[in-house]
């Protein structure tokens, strides 16, 4: 239980509901809402009855990094008028994600680590800040975080395999788990107890058979995830220890369309290219753009060489770079939080449970076994 | 909290060319308080900026002991490279950093020290050869080794006949293919080594040039004695942020940008792709 929390509260969900209009009022929401197509996305709200609810869908199609970190987004401007002026361009906007799983939360945890160089981090207070990203940071350190915990895991969730769900423990502001109706809320920071007591007329203490039922919910979702599971450990040594034959990524590559939706889906994957844009010949933005290691061009160096130009080197790089224990010690924590998402995008079948299975069995499975099934139809 | 992004404002004061596709950039920054702290140590690179065209990560040319400007030896090969070449005195461009680690230098103090350099490869051994020659007192004696594919192709030429005359300098040249005034070696540049009188006891040596010279290099100077350790290189990546992030320069768990780009031999033989 977080240190934040001195109880347990409880909020009745029509009053969630005009908690959040209040919210909505005066700091930018986002929010699962449903797009035209019926996917859940993360999206700033202008009304309640906007979202998606806890209990409507699994997680979103794509993860809410970019609002930390978007697909492209200026940095600075620069204009020429007898010298160069360079303007930053901060993004310091009062925001609220409300209703992000817990997997997404642990992977902002893991984004925070990485571009913070640790100064957002609880878990290393002591860690000296090494080029600290201030365009991440700022975007971070004004956005409140309320998670909703998940009962039900979907068909490729395996947050369990990678300690990132399907309840947070720490590292969060508020995270609700619905109870009968009501919203059970666990405190997870000082900003977190400061929300409750500034609107306690909304919340009541949980009386100790809710606090019971809680417990019980939250055993039953992980009972839920089956004996199925990606198996990480052995994976992370064989990695470490360059001990994965290359016929693994030869045998991938043959099938990898290079098209980096792994990467755009994968809410820890952060690498990033910078590129200029002129407006007119006195003026033009710098803008930061995702990139991925999967595309060929990634590694181009002056006079175009390309250094990693086969397939089967980027696969590798790629899981090198998610499993590998040299990164674990840097990240504090292995680089996948068990969403799902490459699951459900990679057109070619390559993802995170497939592959470890793979280096577990030394030898390419075709398709992963689904880990979990529905047990209740949503 | 300092944006690591922000690049500040140089002007270049001066351009020479080296050869018909690399210019040494004098520059200093706008803002003379940024010019005196500056502080960086041979090896290390900055992000230089031509604003609507991008950037690029070149090599500080020019040693830290000499105050008051800096040197970019650049060869045209790409779009910001190409800007950059078509630019004349007194424009600005943008500088981040300085980034990287930067060679050993208090590690080599009292040392022996042998240069291999190739083509545009000299430009981040000058810087440290110029350091060196400045605190000349400070170490024993230095062997310089340079070729480039044609006398054409020779960079810092002017800069040979100062080096040689230093007390205690060896310096070679050669050339892939001569012309006919070319009166020197020929031959890459591991030709060079029976003509230098290297010793492997108490020296480093200090190895930058193509991807395709580095691997002879180092099999000759490990015939030569040299260990994993007295064998220092660079690695080039197109680092896009200098700061760990941007993902481009890694290989394995190093970031060159970080991590590099100086690496010993030792740890180049320990990267996996």
């Amino acid at each position: 239980m977080s240190r934040y929390q001195e109880h347990l509260w409880m909020i009745n969900g029509r009053d969630l509901f005009d908690l959040m209009e209040v919210f909505i009022k005066t700091r930018e929401v986002i929010a699962p809402v449903r797009g035209h197509g019926g996917e859940v996305i993360f999206y700033p709200i202008e009304s309640i009855e906007d979202v998606a609810w806890d209990w409507q869908y699994f997680n979103s199609v794509l993860p809410p990094k970019r609002f930390f970190l978007p697909q492209t987004e200026i940095m600075y401007e620069y204009r020429y008028d007898n010298g160069y002026k360079i303007t930053p361009r901060y993004d310091d906007r009062v925001r609220m994600i409300f209703g992000i799983r817990p997997c997404d939360v642990n992977a902002l945890i893991f984004l925070d680590r990485f571009f913070g160089g640790g100064s957002l981090s609880k878990k290393s207070p002591d860690e000296e800040p090494l080029f600290p990203d201030s365009h991440y940071i700022r975007r971070r350190a004004n956005t409140f975080i309320i998670a909703f915990g998940c009962h039900q895991p979907g068909e490729n969730c395996f947050c369990v395999c990678c300690d990132a769900g399907p309840f947070l423990e720490e590292d969060y502001d508020l995270q609700l788990t619905s109870m009968n109706g009501d919203y059970a809320v666990e405190v997870g920071s000082a900003r977190g107890l400061k929300i409750i007591y500034g609107n306690e007329h909304f919340f009541r203490k949980a009386s100790s058979s809710e606090v019971d039922e809680l417990s019980r919910i939250k055993e039953d979702a992980l009972n839920k995830f089956g004996d199925t599971c990606s198996y990480m450990s052995k994976a992370i040594r064989r990695i470490t220890e360059g001990k994965v034959d290359d016929s693994l990524w030869e045998k991938l590559a043959e099938r990898c369309l290079d098209c980096g939706g792994c990467s755009y889906v994968c809410p820890t994957c952060c690498c990033y290219n910078i590129v200029d844009i002129s407006l007119d010949d006195k003026s033009g933005i710098r803008t930061r753009t995702w990139d991925s290691c999967a595309f060929s061009g990634f590694t181009r160096i002056a006079g175009g060489e390309i250094l990693r130009s086969d397939k089967k080197d980027r696969l590798k790089r790629r899981f090198f770079h998610k499993l590998s224990y040299q990164y674990i010690e840097k990240n504090k924590r292995h680089g996948c939080v068990g969403c799902g998402r490459c699951i459900t995008t990679c057109l070619a079948d390559i993802n995170m449970p497939l592959v470890v299975e793979s280096i577990r069995k030394q030898k390419v499975i075709v398709q992963a076994t689904k880990r979990v099934r529905h047990e209740a139809e949503i | 909290m300092k944006d690591v992004y922000f690049p500040d404002i140089a002007v270049i004061d001066s351009i020479r060319n080296e050869t018909g596709d690399v210019k040494t950039f004098t520059m200093r920054f706008k803002d003379p308080d940024i010019q005196e702290n500056l502080s960086y140590r041979s090896g290390q690179f900055f992000e230089v900026s031509i604003f609507g065209v991008g950037e690029m990560p070149i090599s500080i040319t020019s040693t830290p002991s000499r105050k008051g400007f800096f040197e970019l030896s650049v060869k045209n090969v790409g779009l910001v490279s190409g800007a950059l070449h078509s630019m004349t005195p007194s424009t600005e461009v943008g500088i981040r950093g300085p980034f990287g680690n930067g060679f050993p230098y208090e590690e080599v103090l009292g040392k022996e020290l042998l240069f291999v350099g190739g083509g545009i490869g000299l430009a981040p051994l000058r810087s440290l050869i110029n350091n060196v020659l400045d605190n000349r007192d400070d170490f024993a004696r230095i062997t310089i080794l340079y070729g480039s594919r044609t006398p054409g192709d020779l960079v810092f030429k002017d800069e040979f006949k100062i080096w040689e005359n230093q007390p205690d300098v060896t310096m070679l040249v050669t050339v892939d293919r001569g012309d006919e005034e070319w009166t020197g070696n020929v031959g890459v540049v591991t030709t060079l080594f029976p003509k230098a009188d290297i010793e492997n006891e108490n020296t480093v040596a200090f190895v930058c040039g193509p991807p395709v010279m580095i691997p002879f290099v180092i099999k000759d100077l490990l015939n030569l004695g040299f260990t994993d350790d007295t064998i220092i290189s660079t690695l080039e990546r197109h680092m896009k942020c200098g700061v760990g992030k941007c993902g481009h320069c890694c290989i394995g768990h190093k970031y060159v940008c970080m991590d590099g780009p100086v690496f010993s031999y030792r740890e180049m033989k320990a990267m996996t792709e």
